[in-house]
């Protein structure tokens, strides 16, 4: 039966003329025994033939003109796009000025990204690299003019409730906002302060009460930005008192100044004397004078007429009678 | 330019291939002479479709396909075999791809034996009908020619697909092979393959033969 099976598969290459002799000799000899197999071939004899007799069938009448109108439609397709992209006198430059546009574009957006992720980045990064920059010559009156303001911050005391924190609001934007002294690092700071001191030591040096404001005039524009709003542009007091004891009037002026709501008072000591700088309301600057008259001789240079709500800024120096 | 020289090397070949002027007309922008191939090639191409498909109206729709992506890719005719060779290759895969979406739609599940006696009605009106002989006698024919073409659509598709090449468009093995780019071997075997699984399927549908 296996053998059968095996003849069967090979009855239509034997019909076909299509095995070897000895395959043929193997199948003929097997026909001639097995009435099975020889009816096998003789069916796939018939059904060859039948499949060979089944007619074609014709294509309907509208069949070409259908392709061909597909076709015209797909030609009419390809031209449209070969005419706009295929022939090169055109394709070249349409590249080309792609690839200059994609280029300036990914200039322009990479530049306007930089910008953006400057304002994003945290406000302290920024600053702690200006701070490490040196001030150019041109920015140096500039910084000048802003030592009062820095004076305030970089150096000494903090006298009471006033705190650090408390004069970064007040002196609160541009490059030397405190913010950013804070951030700097501790011998950057120290440089600074040391430079700070040399610039005050030579603007407080200026002898003259007229030198002085005309130096605090000209501040106060340029550092508008750096000082607090709310005082005024008015000429400085000052306030001179001769003691016998420097660093025991210092002590007592700094108690009065605060009793009268003095803020961002700052003490310095300079070749003998003492310069207190502190900003109050105006109308506090009368009892001021009248309680600091308790501690020593008294002058006053530029106080103003009249007393307001606004703050001003005060110097007090404290000298030794001579 | 480069099919251009594919054309020369190859013209052994393709000697006695008479489509390849028309070829290289079409490629110049001629669509008329792509009119003259296919209605050289649209009769064989229909009948190979439609009895692996078993459905007149289907095979219509594929062999219009077969054309317009025939036309589409002219530029990928390399001329290494006769052009149509590379078109009934082109028709016979879109046929079985046919095949393979009626399958996954499963629309011809059971009942493709019905369908096929309804494709052989669709398709009453085209056949070349012998103008001799009664009635009856065409009858017999009409429905042992039905039945066949059940047989055949219920056969593997590659068994299907060199059956009707050359049992019933009369392809050589050599044609087969390269149409469906198979080794001789396997043409001849899958051949006496499907030619048996035919007869079975023909005894068990009408009986004695």
């Amino acid at each position: 039966m296996k053998n059968c099976k095996n003849i069967e598969n090979n009855l239509p290459l034997y019909a076909e003329g299509l095995l070897s002799d000895a395959e043929k000799k193997m199948v003929k000899e097997h026909l001639t025994e097995c009435a099975d197999c020889s009816k096998a071939l003789a069916n796939l004899q018939k059904v060859t033939a039948m499949t060979q007799r089944l007619p074609e069938v014709e294509p309907p009448p509208w069949f070409k003109q259908k392709i061909m109108a597909r076709v015209r439609k797909q030609t009419e397709k390809k031209n449209f796009a070969q005419k706009w992209f295929y022939p090169l006198r055109i394709k070249i430059p349409v590249q080309v000025m792609a690839t200059i546009v994609i280029a300036v574009l990914a200039v322009y957006i990479y530049r306007s990204g930089d910008d953006q992720m400057k304002a994003v980045l945290p406000e302290a990064q920024q600053p702690v690299m200006e701070a490490q920059q040196e001030p150019s010559p041109a920015e140096m009156p500039k910084a000048k003019k802003a030592a009062p303001a820095l004076l305030a911050e970089g150096k000494t005391a903090v006298i009471g409730e006033v705190k650090k924190d408390q004069m970064s609001a007040e002196v609160s934007s541009g490059e030397s906002a405190p913010k950013m002294e804070i951030q700097e690092a501790p011998q950057k700071h120290a440089a600074r302060q040391e430079s700070m001191k040399d610039r005050s030591a030579e603007d407080y040096s200026l002898s003259g009460a007229a030198k002085k404001s005309k130096l605090f005039k000209a501040a106060a524009p340029a550092a508008s930005g750096q000082m607090a709003a709310s005082v005024t542009d008015q000429v400085q007091p000052v306030i001179s008192i001769y003691v016998a004891d420097v660093n025991s009037a210092v002590v007592e002026a700094e108690k009065i100044l605060t009793k009268h709501n003095a803020r961002k008072v700052t003490k310095k000591l300079v070749a003998g004397k003492a310069i207190l700088q502190a900003e109050l309301p105006a109308k506090q600057l009368k009892n001021l004078l009248s309680q600091l008259l308790g501690i020593g001789r008294v002058e006053e240079k530029n106080m103003p007429a009249d007393g307001g709500d606004q703050d001003i800024k005060v110097i007090i120096e404290i000298k030794t009678i001579q | 330019m480069l099919w251009m020289s594919n054309i020369v090397d190859s013209k052994n070949a393709t000697t006695e291939d008479d489509d390849l002027q028309y070829v290289v007309l079409c490629r110049k922008g001629d669509v008329e002479a792509f009119e003259i191939l296919v209605e050289r090639h649209q009769k064989k191409m229909l009948n190979i479709a439609y009895r692996m498909l078993g459905d007149y109206d289907e095979a219509c729709d594929v062999v219009q396909d077969a054309f317009l992506a025939a036309y589409k890719s002219l530029n990928k005719f390399k001329a290494e075999s006769k052009f149509s060779t590379w078109l009934y290759r082109i028709v016979v895969n879109y046929t079985k791809n046919r095949l393979k979406q009626r399958k996954n739609l499963a629309r011809h599940e059971s009942a493709s034996l019905d369908e096929s006696a309804d494709g052989q009605v669709s398709c009453a009106a085209c056949l070349s009908v012998a103008s001799t002989g009664n009635p009856a006698e065409l009858l017999e024919q009409s429905e042992r020619e039905a039945h066949v073409q059940r047989c055949i659509t219920t056969l593997d598709v590659e068994y299907r697909e060199v059956l009707v090449m050359r049992d019933i468009q009369g392809f050589s093995y050599e044609e087969i092979r390269d149409v469906l780019r198979i080794p001789d071997g396997t043409v001849k075997s899958r051949l006496s393959r499907a030619r048996v699984a035919l007869k079975d399927c023909l005894v068990k549908v009408i009986g004695d033969l």
